[in-house]
């Protein structure tokens, strides 16, 4: 490819660009704007749970819009997605089908989630299911385990990505003393990451949450745009670029992909079912209360659905793709690895996007703009990973707070006592993912944060077993308390058996029928569509046969939430 | 007795709520769904519509579908 041969005959060029202090002083900016804006919140706040969690109820649209965008989308808008296309060429930009159906779940959803916290001082996702269902703790407790099963590994995997991500800005950079110790490079961003995270969650809650949410927010939009621009522009311009892309071999241009991983029927169910459950996890939940009016919602709904896949589709999914013309992966002894440029090993290809703009974007806009455009998308990129983490890190210290600490443990304790339980959880929580991901780089082999990783991948899909229960309390009010509590079981229980965990605790040999058929049905469908499945039919079959929330309560319930 | 404009404006909403939410599962199943098998072969030859390759052609239209449902949902439903 003529592209290729040309980028060959710059190589030198590329070596001579040095990104020089420049990825240090946006670094350092952007924390001291984070830190100011965690400090004006806190003075902006009054000590009561609800202005903690919810900044009062009263959030308008820019912030209502920027912080469920920058919440949805962590490291993997910048690096897993283009990661993905990059390796498999274009099915999978249909991942961003999913988004129009996101944003109109922020309406449909949002706007009955936030009317019944109005009337009955809701906060989180169990305090509204629980309580319509006749406030079963059971209920209340499964409710809050599938919160935490969602949130818990995106916090530790965003923490961990700001390590990557430090030794891809300070390349030349093998270590830092501090307090009289050697640091490496991975373990500051690790650190630099979490604790500038944790504290401007402790000290301004949900309002520093949000408005940091609002300043990431842009970065991440703009850092995509500018991305795909760049790549675009460094193929001569659109219709070289599309050119270009449509010589690719025909497993990049069409179905199942590179790799055999995409179907059609995979495809679907990954717009369908992993768009809601990312809408209703805890942290989501949280952000419909705290908006303004369902007309905030409404708004924020479209800013969404036009927005955001837009910036996929035009911005950072060009990037991948352009890419896979610059950069094609090879094929080493059956094994597919990316591009020398990009990495040598098979789970380096989510450095697509570093790679390729750390080399090209200096070139087109020359060396000094482009080392701070570099810089910037960058730090667009690590603000994806803060934005993730600090709204999980608060949606864990709700869930834990609300549901499990005032329910069961201090039933009278006061506001003042829920706050700074909820700050001790933060606290606990970021230092607890911090030593996992220290000792996770110190030692491979390390379990619990091979596990963590594991669980990753299935979040969304436990999340996702909370759908049948918010859709039949908001919209259908047919199912029963018994039947939500088995439908969650059996969903929660079906994902498990799609992680490592089954094989870990009864050993390979009794699993290996039950591991091929789950690996196949992975490979057809979302893993939380299977588990949603199993989990409406038993909700459905069991609310047939037991009894059903008193029809008093069912109506007060549906009159709060018609309420205009 | 005729049935009152209340009776009535709920009637159509109910009706454009079905249209709408039957659209959007449509353009769910032809854009990342089943529909792909549609527009497969050719893509898999290399083939482009408008400049475009076939796909990502197709992953652009069905996107519009999908933003021109959200936004008539948002005119006529979301009040």
């Amino acid at each position: 490819m003529e592209v290729v041969v040309e980028m060959l005959d710059i190589d030198s060029l590329i070596a001579s660009i040095d990104m020089g202090d420049t990825p240090l002083v946006i670094l350092g900016l952007y924390m001291v704007m984070l830190f100011s804006f965690g400090v004006i919140a806190y003075l902006r706040s009054n000590s009561s749970e609800e202005d903690f969690y919810l900044a009062g109820r009263s959030q308008g649209v820019l912030v209502t819009a920027l912080t469920i965008m920058a919440t949805m989308f962590s490291s993997a808008a910048m690096l897993g997605i283009p990661g993905l296309i990059y390796r498999d060429g274009l099915p999978f930009v249909f991942f961003a089908l999913n988004l129009p159906l996101s944003g109109a779940a922020i309406y449909v959803i949002g706007s009955r989630v936030w009317r019944l916290g109005q009337k009955r001082g809701y906060m989180t996702p169990a305090d509204l299911i629980a309580d319509y269902y006749g406030g079963s703790s059971l209920l209340r407790c499964l409710i809050a385990l599938t919160g935490v099963l969602y949130v818990i590994p995106y916090i530790v995997m965003q923490i961990k990505a700001g390590g990557y991500l430090a030794q891809r800005m300070f390349p030349d950079t093998e270590t830092i003393t501090l307090f009289g110790g050697n640091l490496a490079i991975f373990e500051v961003g690790v650190m630099v990451l979490s604790i500038m995270t944790m504290l401007y969650v402790l000290i301004g809650g949900m309002r520093s949450v949000a408005w940091t949410d609002v300043a990431q927010g842009f970065l991440i939009l703009s850092g995509m745009i500018i991305a795909g621009l760049a790549t675009v522009m460094a193929l001569g311009g659109p219709r070289s670029f599309f050119q270009e892309v449509s010589a690719l071999p025909s497993e990049a241009l069409s179905l199942p992909g590179a790799s055999g991983s995409w179907s059609p029927w995979k495809l679907m169910t990954i717009c369908m079912f992993a768009s809601l459950a990312t809408m209703i996890q805890p942290g989501q939940w949280i952000r419909y209360y705290s908006a303004r009016s369902t007309e905030t919602l409404k708004r924020s709904a479209l800013i969404f659905a036009i927005l955001l896949p837009s910036c996929f589709l035009f911005g950072v999914m060009l990037v991948a793709i352009g890419a896979r013309v610059i950069y094609p992966p090879v094929i080493e002894s059956g094994v597919m690895l990316p591009h020398l440029a990009i990495g040598t090993q098979s789970d380096e290809f989510d450095q697509v996007v570093i790679a390729l703009l750390q080399e090209h974007i200096p070139l087109l806009l020359g060396p000094a703009v482009g080392v701070v455009i570099v810089s910037i998308i960058l730090v667009a990129i690590m603000a994806a990973s803060m934005s993730t983490a600090d709204s999980n890190l608060h949606a864990l210290s709700a869930v834990l707070t609300r549901d499990i600490y005032n329910k069961f443990l201090r039933p009278k304790a006061s506001e003042r006592e829920k706050t700074w339980f909820g700050r001790a959880v933060i606290i606990v929580a970021t230092l607890l993912a911090l030593w996992l991901v220290m000792q996770g780089e110190s030692n491979p082999d390390f379990e619990p944060l091979a596990l963590i990783a594991q669980l990753m991948f299935v979040a969304m899909a436990f999340s996702c077993q909370l759908l049948p229960l918010a859709i039949d309390a908001l919209f259908i009010r047919k199912g029963t308390q018994t039947g939500a509590i088995c439908g969650i079981i059996a969903g929660v229980g079906t994902v498990f058996l799609f992680t490592p965990f089954p094989a870990l605790i009864f050993g390979d040999g009794s699993f290996s029928s039950l591991a091929q058929l789950t690996s196949t049905l992975s490979g057809l469908f979302d893993i939380g569509f299977c588990g949603f499945l199993v989990n409406i039919i038993v909700f459905a079959l069991v609310s047939l046969f037991t009894s059903a929330p008193s029809t008093d309560a069912v109506a007060a319930f549906e009159s709060d939430m018609n309420a205009p | 007795m005729d049935p009152s404009p209340n009776v009535i404006e709920l009637k159509r909403k109910s009706r454009l709520v079905r249209i709408l939410g039957a659209a959007f599962l449509f353009a769910l199943i032809m854009g990342p769904g089943p529909g792909l098998y549609l527009i497969n072969e050719y893509a898999k030859s290399g083939g482009s519509i408008f400049g475009l390759p076939a796909l990502y052609a197709w992953c652009l239209f069905w996107f519009g579908i999908e933003v021109a449902i959200v936004l008539i949902a948002a005119k006529t439903l979301w009040k």
